[in-house]
């Protein structure tokens, strides 16, 4: 292989078509994503030809920090001189340090840890510990609901498209609506051991549910002894302004998960976090759910640095200032163009344009591509479009994308098929 | 334009090639649908049924409840069912229009791909 990055980039989508999935390769082509990640540096990424991206995607969140953030590099690299993954069996600083600054900047009684390598083993472990503490059986979950494809997780997903080709399923799981809390009241039995929620759903198309809709649910689990589930994998470490989304509500859950920005777009890591009383289940099962990987000494100490890195370049503050920004760009784009942008749903940076059809997220996802913008549609629904952008990202760049958008909505615009989608 | 014979003629042949394609029919076991193409510019509608991924018949005129309406112009629904087109490019363009869920969406590339994996 030569240096030629075109004849690079070519040969390693070729490779990826034949040894990962050409599926994958041919809708990135087709959406004008076909791109070779090579440099990274703060909210931008570079295709190995060069061309330049922001990065408003960010893996659905893991690069608050911005990408290859240099602190999160330098305390990796310092931890590479003395550690390894450690042994999961031992105990650890790392694993006692993060555990420990976890539980003080969770909201309130939140203490205990469990560590896992990604956000599907955060909340498998979740509902394993909902079940084994209650010793109930059911679980209610959200339609358009996401919390990962491994066993439990994927059977409190809301979209059967990911469950289907794989059931049977666990039994027990009861979806809901999400945002009613009168479908949850009906749904609620003497065996229902927990509710498992998003505070903002983040692949069902940023969906910010009602201002009473959290708080009632926090009621409904004390008045039935159920265990509230959080899921901030998407909405945890500044996403929304806050720290964790579920401080936007006051609303403190039993169980957390946390993952993806935890590892800083670093190293992998992910937690569940639970409320000391809870932690009586483990007493008698000290090792009833282990993870090889899971909180490792090197995931640990990225974790503690991200955390860091977040509280001293306030990052929250900065948040709400690029959300401001950015909804300020919104309303003229609303304005500007009502027969393409219905509505905007937002919390901090945590952002989803709603279409006025499913044509369209498509359709922009490729024009904002070719203006140097990685801004996918969500999975669960086309006509949404998810930004989360790295917490990082500056004014000036704020200002790029949305002239990206200004200028992609205007082309648009002009082209077909933007009637009824039928 | 394309008149609706040579569509019908373009749509036996698409048949055909999918029907024969033993990793496509082992591909879509688990798909049965049934769908609606609208061309737009002649007003000329037809259905397709696929039962475990075997379209079992097509017919001029629109029968039953689709679960995927694709819209676009009688010459692209020709070019489409002789595989001398991209529809993913044509999808992204607005000319072809999909009305269905994204599982399907992917599935109609996919059946593409697999017949005509050059186009």
């Amino acid at each position: 292989m030569g240096s030629d990055p075109a004849k690079i980039k070519a040969e390693a989508l070729s490779d990826f078509s034949k040894f990962i999935g050409p599926m994958k390769v041919r809708t990135m082509k087709a959406a004008g994503l076909d791109i070779i990640e090579d440099k990274r540096e703060g909210a931008s990424v570079w295709d190995i030809t060069g061309k330049k991206y922001i990065d408003c995607q960010t893996g659905s969140g893991i690069m608050n920090v911005g990408r290859r953030n240099p602190d999160i590099i330098d305390a990796l690299k310092k931890a590479l001189d003395t550690y390894d993954i450690g042994v999961f069996l031992l105990c650890s600083k790392p694993k006692a340090d993060l555990a420990k600054k976890l539980a003080e900047i969770t909201p309130g009684d939140l203490k205990c840890t469990i560590f896992g390598v990604g956000g599907g083993e955060a909340n498998d472990a979740a509902i394993k510990i909902a079940r084994g503490y209650t010793m109930k059986k059911e679980i209610i979950y959200a339609e358009k609901a996401y919390h990962g494809h491994t066993g439990f997780a994927l059977s409190a997903i809301g979209r059967d498209a990911y469950k289907e080709p794989f059931e049977p399923l666990i039994p027990g799981f009861k979806m809901v609506p999400f945002g009613d809390i009168e479908a949850i009241k009906k749904t609620i039995t003497d065996d229902t051991a927990a509710i498992i929620l998003e505070p903002i759903q983040g692949e069902g198309g940023i969906n910010i549910p009602p201002d009473e809709y959290l708080p009632a649910v926090r009621k409904l689990c004390d008045d039935h002894e159920i265990l509230l589930i959080l899921d901030e994998i998407q909405t945890g470490f500044g996403r929304t302004g806050r720290m964790f989304a579920s401080e936007h509500w006051g609303v403190v859950p039993d169980i957390m998960t946390v993952a993806k920005s935890l590892g800083g777009g670093i190293y992998p890591i992910s937690a569940t976090i639970f409320k000391e009383e809870i932690q009586d289940f483990f007493i008698p099962h000290p090792f009833i759910h282990l993870s090889t990987f899971g909180g490792s000494d090197l995931g640990c100490i990225v974790g503690m640095a991200v955390i860091d890195y977040i509280q001293k370049h306030n990052l929250l503050d900065h948040t709400e200032k690029m959300g401001r920004k950015f909804r300020a760009g919104f309303d003229s784009l609303l304005k500007e163009y009502p027969s393409l942008l219905l509505e905007v749903r937002q919390k901090g940076l945590m952002m989803g344009l709603q279409y006025t059809n499913e044509s369209i997220g498509p359709r922009l996802t490729k024009k904002m591509a070719e203006r140097g913008v990685i801004a996918i549609y969500t999975g669960n629904d086309p006509s949404i479009c998810r930004l989360m952008p790295p917490l990082v990202i500056t004014p000036e760049e704020v200002d790029f994308v949305l002239n990206a958008l200004n200028d992609s909505m205007k082309e648009l615009s002009k082209e077909a098929g933007l009637g009824k989608n039928d | 334009m394309a008149t609706s014979q040579d569509i019908l003629e373009a749509l036996a042949d698409y048949q055909v090639q999918c029907n024969e394609n033993q990793r496509l029919r082992k591909m879509q076991r688990d798909w049965s649908k049934l769908l609606h193409f609208v061309a737009e510019d002649t007003g000329d509608k037809f259905t397709m049924n696929v039962v475990k991924g075997e379209i079992i018949s097509f017919e001029s005129g629109t029968n039953g409840t689709p679960d995927i309406i694709v819209t676009t112009t009688s010459e692209n629904f020709c070019d489409m069912f002789w595989g001398d087109l991209n529809p993913s490019q044509k999808y992204l363009q607005g000319e072809i229009r999909v009305k269905a869920s994204q599982e399907d969406v992917v599935r109609l590339d996919a059946i593409t791909m697999i017949i005509w994996p050059d186009a």
